[in-house]
């Protein structure tokens, strides 16, 4: 059923081509993705400190997400106006390419009592149901947190506690990090961070 | 799904309409369950690139190890390691001019600015310390102040600009020792500082700001407004007074709404038609001449007006404004076949002159030779520029390009990009000047590692 409608989709790209309705021909996966390296390092592995290493994530959760950003489901500073600039076969095209790129974990300095608070919390919250094996576990809704960049993860908890989560988080988890202080949303940022180390 | 779990449960709370417009459900990619995957995280760092066997596929040269030469190098490597890449600089280290707006405001210094070229070398890329002054095109050969020739199958050139000394009288090289440009980093940025430095409370800092087209154009309104910072602690009752002979600038609204609110009345912007046009420069007088008044400052920093960097010119590569055009899919030289120009130097459509430009324009062009060299069609380009300002250090503003190749112009992809919103939180503008450090970050990861 999926590769009928893919056949059906390249056939009819390659029949607007052939007219001159679209632009030009298909951009591939790479020629795309390589532009995103500039903020979000070669092949996704970010250097830091606030841009999340993106090479490695499942190829549905950033399809999902970068869909978002286009349609202003999920807020943004920059990536909003990005995204807009992308088809979403386009889009496709650019998660599968970072989704196919090796997950390197960051190099930021942690703080051990953060990462100890920050496991307790993990458990305490239940945050363990869902960022399963500490993190690590990543699925189409499900970022693996476990070694991205704390001031990233940080940042992104600071906005679900205060601002509220954009539509696809679950309730529950935005009932549970609203519950939370500023200081323990840090360690939990530091907790994960220090996986994969 | 053979059996609900707590997690499903969990995620059902939150996934009404959220799937939005791709509809990645558990079983569209043809897992039914999706299984729990732990991703096994890269414990070591990639190996080093093998050096080229002994007869490599092409020999490619790129002249000019700044934010376009860098990528092009380590991205043709990365395309194809039978490449035999050659990147020669005729500095040592490489000064990022990005961010150097912020030594001039005490808030860096030019160590953390600077880069060596170790990590390219590291990938197999051949880094030859030279300043090449002749290009022969026709012999495919390049020579250097060394004396040493080099050949290639394909050169780029990522020469940057240069400055029009003279285009305003007065104004020459040696002038720039009294009123520096700082518009290339390291000296110049000292400079600059030291002299800001050494000015007295209530003093005056004139920026005369180029015309365009010129490298980075939000540039010196952001080195006003870091400049300010500066000042607002050190010496508040100083002024900072821009000479355009422009009419408008980059990202404009949101820079006088930044200036304004941070920095008050600190800064005063003199457009072209309202006298900010200079005509004549006295250096030993700290004067510049405009077509009504004269100004005299304590301090000034002179950005002269700006074509392709000299090695362009020396090619014959260059238009009649000064500038290099190219065929917008792989950015070879529209004047000499098997050159290209990538970054500052080059002509490309609407996108602008700055590091990210050049960074995509280097990806494209590299792209481009790794399918001619294989025999392959060439790649549709796609480009990007993302422009980051610092106004204060938690105010911080942006821009974001994207572009694809349309009746054989580089255009804007239409409905998309565009700079920060004027109206923007507190918190929005001081996430956006971290994500400015996070760019640095990363671009000069992507360039030097």
């Amino acid at each position: 059923m999926k590769t009928s409608i893919f056949r059906l989709t390249s056939l009819l790209a390659g029949l607007l081509a052939s007219t001159g309705l679209l632009a030009e021909g298909p951009r591939s996966p790479s020629m795309l993705a390589n532009t995103c390296a500039g903020c979000h390092g070669t092949n996704g592995a970010s250097a830091g400190d606030a841009m999340p290493t993106i090479g490695g994530l499942d190829k549905r959760y950033l399809a999902n997400v970068l869909g978002q950003f286009k349609s202003g489901a999920r807020d943004s500073t920059i990536m909003g106006r990005i995204m807009k600039g992308y088809s979403d076969d386009e889009i496709k095209a650019i998660a599968d390419h970072m989704a196919s790129q090796t997950w390197v974990p960051t190099v930021a300095k942690v703080d051990p009592k953060l990462v100890q608070q920050g496991s307790k919390i993990h458990n305490d919250a239940k945050c363990e149901t869902c960022h399963e094996k500490n993190g690590q576990v990543q699925d189409a809704e499900t970022p693996r947190v476990a070694g991205q960049w704390p001031d990233y993860t940080y940042n992104m908890l600071v906005i679900y506690h205060d601002v509220g989560a954009p539509a696809s988080q679950p309730r529950k988890m935005r009932e549970r990090v609203q519950k939370l202080s500023l200081d323990e949303l840090k360690a939990v940022a530091h907790f994960y961070a220090a996986q994969d180390k | 799904m053979a059996r609900l779990t707590r997690r499903d449960l969990i995620k059902a709370t939150g996934m009404a309409g959220a799937l939005g417009a791709f509809g990645w459900a558990p079983g569209l990619w043809g897992q039914e369950t999706a299984p729990k995957e732990a991703v096994k995280p890269a414990k070591k760092p990639a190996k080093a690139a093998e050096p080229a066997p002994a007869k490599a596929k092409a020999r490619v040269i790129v002249v000019g190890g700044g934010y376009g030469g860098t990528i092009a190098a380590k991205y043709l490597k990365m395309g194809d390691p039978e490449i035999q890449v050659t990147l020669i600089e005729k500095d040592e280290k490489f000064i990022s001019c990005p961010l150097s707006n912020e030594v001039l405001a005490g808030e860096r210094d030019l160590d953390s600015l600077s880069f060596t070229y170790a990590g390219l070398a590291k990938r197999g890329i051949s880094v030859v310390r030279d300043e090449i002054t002749q290009v022969d095109a026709a012999k495919k050969t390049i020579k250097g102040k060394s004396g040493k020739s080099y050949e290639y199958d394909k050169l780029i050139l990522s020469p940057g600009v240069a400055f029009k000394w003279g285009a305003i009288k007065g104004f020459d090289e040696a002038a720039a020792e009294i009123m520096p440009h700082a518009w290339k980093a390291g000296p110049q940025t000292a400079l600059l500082r030291k002299q800001l430095q050494a000015m007295p409370d209530g003093g005056k800092f004139y920026i005369v700001a180029p015309p365009n087209p010129y490298r980075c154009p939000p540039g010196p309104y952001e080195r006003a407004a870091l400049v300010a910072h500066y000042f607002k602690q050190h010496k508040p009752k100083s002024k900072i007074i821009i000479l355009d002979p422009k009419d408008k600038f980059s990202k404009q609204a949101l820079f006088q709404q930044g200036w304004k609110q941070v920095y008050g009345d600190m800064i005063e912007w003199v457009p072209g038609a309202g006298g900010g046009i200079v005509e004549e420069v006295k250096p030993k007088a700290m004067t510049l001449v405009g077509q009504v008044e004269e100004y005299k400052g304590d301090v000034v920093n002179f950005i002269p007006a700006q074509e392709a960097g000299a090695l362009a010119k020396l090619a014959g590569l260059t238009d009649e404004k000064g500038w290099c055009p190219v065929d917008p899919k792989t950015f070879e030289s529209t004047k000499q076949k098997d050159v290209f120009v990538i970054g500052d130097a080059c002509i490309a459509g609407t996108m602008p002159k700055s590091g990210y430009a050049a960074n995509s324009q280097a990806k494209v062009c590299a792209a481009a030779i790794v399918a001619l060299v294989n025999g392959k069609s060439l790649p549709e380009p796609s480009y990007v520029n993302t422009c980051y300002s610092i106004i204060a250090p938690n105010y911080g503003i942006s821009v974001a390009g994207i572009y694809e190749l349309k009746d054989g112009a580089i255009q804007d992809v239409p409905n998309s990009g565009g700079v920060s919103p004027l109206e923007a939180s507190a918190r929005v503008r001081a996430l956006e000047v971290q994500y400015a450090l996070g760019w640095f970050r990363n671009i000069t990861a992507d360039m030097f590692t």
